[in-house]
């Protein structure tokens, strides 16, 4: 499968993918970010000490695979935003992508009953909002494809 | 493993198991419903993930989206933290527990 992103889209994907990258790799979050707590979610629900021996395991190593698959993305994109998306590519773009989405969701508190946002041009993170669902639209068409 | 065909987890011998837990109660993997995952995406984590065919992967998806969370694998604790940490790596919403 073969995109063709166009200038504004392939800048706004390198930006993200960058910053995303950056971000994780440097785990420079606030610990309480609802960010932080989403991409790193908790391996127990009720047991504190289970959990923490979880994240003390296996954390390092997810932030290292976020941060690398992120800047892989970025470099496949390049200058021209001409992507070919086939296996391990596909695969890396289809959680890239998600996990662009996942951060962008979190800031954005999407709910179940909130998926559409304030898009009204002017209102307060109507472009985040653009963006999210430019981002969903995306992720959805590479699963679908990906799935047959 | 992504990608293998077999359905079914090895069971392990009860010796293995955790000893400050109950070897009669097996290990399992929940995931937890979220509002951003797409259902056609987790569909996809849950046939690449544990290599279900589609129908199963799509009924465990159905399952998480209307009652908020499903089981979708069993065996040592060992192999489900393994099994948790590969579904975090997808971005989902996942946990171990005991079964009850």
């Amino acid at each position: 499968m073969r995109i063709r992103f166009d200038r504004i889209e392939t800048e706004l994907l390198t930006a993200m993918f960058t910053d995303l990258a950056e971000l994780v790799e440097a785990d420079a979050f606030d610990q309480a970010d609802p960010v932080r707590a989403r991409l790193f979610p908790a391996g127990y629900r009720d047991d504190d000490a289970a959990s923490q021996d979880f994240r003390e395991l296996t954390e390092a190593s997810l932030r290292v695979e976020r941060a690398e698959r992120a800047r892989e993305c970025a470099a496949e994109l390049g200058r021209r935003g001409d992507v070919v998306l086939e296996g391990d590519t596909a695969q890396r773009w289809i959680q890239s992508i998600n996990d662009l989405r996942l951060a962008l969701g979190t800031r954005l508190e999407v709910t179940e009953d909130d998926q559409i946002g304030e898009t009204t041009p002017g209102a307060p993170l109507a472009q985040e909002w653009a963006v999210y669902h430019w981002l969903t639209g995306l992720q959805d068409s590479l699963v679908r494809r990906l799935m047959g | 493993m992504a990608g293998t065909l077999t359905p079914q987890r090895e069971t392990i011998p009860q010796e293995e198991a955790d000893v400050l837990s109950d070897p009669d109660r097996p290990w399992i993997t929940i995931v937890w419903n979220d509002p951003i995952n797409l259902m056609s995406y987790v569909t996809h984590v849950f046939m690449t993930v544990f290599g279900y065919p589609k129908s199963k992967a799509e009924k465990l998806m159905l399952d998480v989206h209307h009652r908020g969370k499903a089981v979708v694998s069993s065996g040592t604790r060992e192999r489900m933290e393994l099994d948790v940490t590969t579904l975090h790596g997808y971005g989902l919403w996942a946990t171990v527990a005991q079964q009850s």
